[in-house]
């Protein structure tokens, strides 16, 4: 199930996997500058340098790296929300020219994101009905997906009715319920307290094997990414270049108490953390 | 006591629909009586004043300030069972279909001005002019082009009343948060869609602050363009009865006048309350 | 009452980066008003716009000219001013005396609020013909109505004001010993100062429609009176008639300008006009 795929400069270059296809997604050299608003002739922001990464079919991929990197910039990149400055973001193959029908973004704040004038299951059922889904259809697609996020009963409920970690979770719900082939999220979990997040953080891994979809997660926290991730993808600080990629080749499933005490997982810290905060 | 969000189970979310009821259950008949208690308690300062206004003008001889009790006797003969009926019935439905045309209208160039950005640069500041212009220094000129009848006093109505409006249907688009937008577009939302059902909603609260602008701005002119144009209505009928010696009668339409904004109001709140629900809840939720 | 859009007076367009951007702006708006201009001549050479109703661009002006040159339209605009800046004055002298002093103390705040927020939706314009059966067409009367429908918007806004004092500040007034008439004036009033800043810039625009609406129903001598007796003179007059109401509306847009750059300057040190400064064109 973990693909590998061709190296990246920066890594040590790795054999491509056999039959592993076409990745879901690719970045060649993107480069992203702002103008950093104001009077004409103000510097550009630059934001990424080069970026290069591919993400194989069914991979759990992180991006970690210091604030300011980027991050958040390269996901909107992946998403379609924000053309490369130059480079090349492909999705499947083809170029990313607007947000393809096939992915899902959980954001990290969800109260913004969640339609506050609308159910729980309206919410849900909203990329449902662009799509096309017909009426039964989708009452049963809201309620498989919102069982599959543990929260079965709270459709009637609006998002701001729930707790953060609920909201999120409806959150995570509304992107599966279209059932895309890419799932990104942008520091989903930064806006919960510590425990909801460790349970957010399996929940989101049953969901990733119960849906087979490939993920790009962004996260600021190391112990996280390690958890989480097939690969991590490491930025440097801005403007953001990859600096490594690491593969995490801790066994799954993943348990927080077991894997958080290999100490492999400890040796796989000790690496990021130097990479992170390398200058 | 666990934060939701422990067990993944599905209990869990039945869970946290019973605690939402158990809530509501849990207020004391107590606290409820208090919350009625209190929303009827700045009334007493208004009876006071209407009970004083009563008593002080119950003797009363003079020409200009009628008895109240007299008052309110004549304001049933005439507008509830009488005669001036069909005036007030004249003067709501000029109101009713110039706010109209001035809601939808500023709603509808409002987002329409949203989506062409070339055109409202190029237009914002003859909009603008529009918006501060004071209306009623138009009503003359639109005598003069539509008569003194029904189609003037619409138009005028709804020419002054849909700046606000389409004023804050344009901001509120604008502002609406950058992350619903994008949510929107991964969603698979665009164009047209994308304005009915995000960006409209989202900007509702504000457009609904522009529909309260506006319905102010209605029942002005609704009286003022009576008043110049002299045909009916319950302007023309308080200005009418004021130049012949009737202060009676021009009371009553005063008083008249008074229920008509208080009434409008009151519904325009209960509206409010109705369509924006979800958008105060979750502000009083947030605030706690 | 027409209350602004609940943005700064200026259009509520932002400054983009760019200077080419704002000149092709520009361009885009002269080309809209040379446009519309355009139009407006055509449609009434056409015959399409009846002359004894719509007057031609050509003459409307020039009437506009002509009248700028002369002393009477001065004269009115000095007339209606004048009724706006009494009424201005008064209400709003009334209305921040009274604020304050009921705002200061909270049982009567939380009484009356209601009250007055029930008031509020009384059309103003019911109380013309009271103000015309006391006062007669006369300019007092223009300055009570004027007065009469400033208070209402404004007083609230004092209302909020006072109670919106931030705790810090009052408190680090008490342990200053600033007491009575000076604590009123330096930490009081400038703590209410921006929601009566917008208090005034709703009252000034009311004030204007009041204005105009009293001159056209008890007579006078302002703007108001001008647009009615050209209206009343015919179609001869009709352009002269707009050239009044193009008056009317630069009054309304230089006096919310004016009220723009007065809260900036007196309000520069609060928040939210700093912010506001920081994207000032």
């Amino acid at each position: 199930m973990i693909s590998r795929d061709v190296g990246a400069p920066g890594g040590a270059g790795r054999a491509a996997h056999a039959g592993s296809g076409v990745p879901v997604v690719s970045l060649r050299h993107v480069r992203k500058s702002y103008p950093a608003g104001g009077r004409a002739g103000a510097a550009e922001r630059l934001a990424l340098a080069d970026v290069t990464f591919d993400v194989a079919r069914g991979e759990f991929a992180c991006v970690v790296g210091p604030s300011g990197a980027g991050k958040t910039t390269l996901l909107r990149c992946l998403a379609g929300l924000m053309p490369p400055t130059s480079g090349e973001a492909l999705f499947e193959g083809n170029v990313l020219r607007r947000v393809p029908d096939r992915v899902g973004v959980v954001f990290q704040d969800y109260s913004r994101s969640l339609y506050p004038w609308l159910t729980v299951n309206r919410n849900i059922a909203l990329p449902l009905k662009v799509r096309g889904v017909d009426k039964a259809t989708r009452a049963k697609r809201i309620a498989e997906v919102l069982a599959s996020v543990g929260l079965a009963g709270v459709g009637r409920q609006y998002p701001w009715q729930l707790s953060g970690g609920m909201q999120q979770r409806v959150a995570i719900a509304r992107s599966l319920a279209y059932r895309p082939d890419l799932l990104l999220m942008d520091e989903p979990f930064a806006s919960v307290d510590a425990q909801t997040r460790f349970e957010l953080e399996d929940l989101i891994l049953r969901v990733r094997d119960e849906f087979n979809v490939t993920v790009v997660f962004v996260t600021h926290d190391i112990d996280e990414a390690i958890y989480l991730a097939d690969r991590i993808v490491v930025l440097s600080a801005s403007p953001g270049v990859v600096a490594e990629i690491v593969d995490v080749a801790l066994p799954r499933p993943r348990d927080q108490i077991t894997t958080k005490s290999d100490e492999r997982f400890a040796r796989y810290r000790q690496k990021l953390l130097g990479l992170v905060m390398a200058r | 006591m666990h934060r939701d969000g422990n067990g993944i189970a599905a209990g869990s979310g039945q869970q946290a629909a019973a605690a939402g009821t158990a809530g509501r259950r849990r207020v004391p008949l107590l606290s409820a009586l208090g919350r009625a208690a209190r929303a009827v308690a700045w009334l007493w300062l208004f009876a006071v004043g209407v009970a004083a206004w009563w008593v002080l003008s119950a003797h009363s001889t003079s020409l200009y300030f009628p008895p109240l009790e007299k008052i309110l006797r004549q304001l049933y003969a005439l507008w509830i069972a009488g005669s001036a009926r069909g005036q007030l019935a004249a003067s709501l439905e000029q109101f009713a279909a110039g706010y109209a045309i001035a809601g939808l209208g500023g709603i509808g160039i409002g987002a329409l001005l949203w989506s062409v950005r070339g055109v409202r640069e190029a237009t914002s500041p003859y909009i603008y002019f529009l918006y501060v212009l004071p209306a009623p220094a138009l009503v003359p000129a639109v005598m003069t082009i539509f008569g003194i009848g029904f189609t003037m006093k619409v138009v005028i109505i709804a020419f002054a009343a849909i700046w606000p409006t389409l004023l804050n249907t344009l901001d509120g688009m604008r502002g609406v948060d950058e992350i619903k937008l994008d949510t929107s577009r991964v969603l698979g939302l665009s164009g047209f869609r994308a304005v009915r059902s995000v960006v409209l909603p989202a900007a509702a609260p504000q457009i609904v602050a522009g529909l309260r602008n506006s319905l102010q701005v209605a029942i002005i002119l609704m009286v003022v363009s009576e008043w110049i144009a002299s045909t009916g209505g319950i302007g023309y009928f308080i200005v009418n009865a004021q130049q012949a010696f009737n202060y009676l009668n021009m009371w009553t339409g005063i008083i008249m006048l008074a229920l008509i904004g208080i009434v409008a109001n009151l519904l325009f709140v209960l509206a409010e309350n109705w369509l924006l629900h979800w958008h105060y809840a979750a502000r009083a939720k947030e605030a706690r | 009452m027409r209350l602004p859009a609940g943005t700064a007076a200026g259009a509520p367009v932002r400054v983009p980066p760019g200077r080419g951007r704002a000149l092709g702006r520009l361009a885009a708006r002269l080309a809209v008003l040379a446009a519309a201009l355009g139009l407006w001549q055509a449609l009434s050479e056409s015959g399409l716009i009846r002359a004894d109703e719509f007057p031609s661009m050509t003459a409307t002006v020039a009437a506009l000219g002509h009248q700028l040159a002369g002393a009477a339209l001065w004269a009115a605009v000095g007339d209606t001013m004048a009724a706006w800046v009494v009424g201005l004055l008064l209400g709003g002298g009334c209305a921040i005396a009274v604020g304050t002093l009921i705002g200061l103390n909270g049982f009567a705040l939380r009484s009356v609020t209601p009250v007055v927020e029930f008031f509020k939706t009384i059309p103003v314009i019911a109380v013309l013909p009271i103000a015309l059966v006391l006062w007669g067409t006369t300019l007092t009367m223009q300055y009570v109505l004027v007065a009469f429908a400033v208070f209402w918007p404004l007083v609230i806004q004092v209302f909020y004001g006072v109670r919106s004092m931030d705790p810090t500040v009052r408190d680090t007034a008490t342990v200053l010993q600033v007491r009575g008439g000076r604590r009123f004036f330096v930490v009081v009033l400038p703590s209410a100062a921006p929601f009566i800043a917008t208090g005034l810039r709703v009252s000034a625009a009311v004030a204007l429609i009041i204005a105009i609406i009293a001159e056209l129903i008890g007579g006078g001598s302002g703007v108001g009176v001008r647009i009615l007796t050209a209206e009343n003179s015919g179609p001869t007059a009709y352009p002269v008639m707009y050239a009044y109401i193009l008056v009317a509306g630069l009054l309304g847009v230089g006096l919310a300008g004016a009220f723009a750059l007065a809260e900036r300057r007196f309000l520069h040190w609060h928040e939210s006009q700093r912010e506001a400064a920081r994207h000032a064109p």
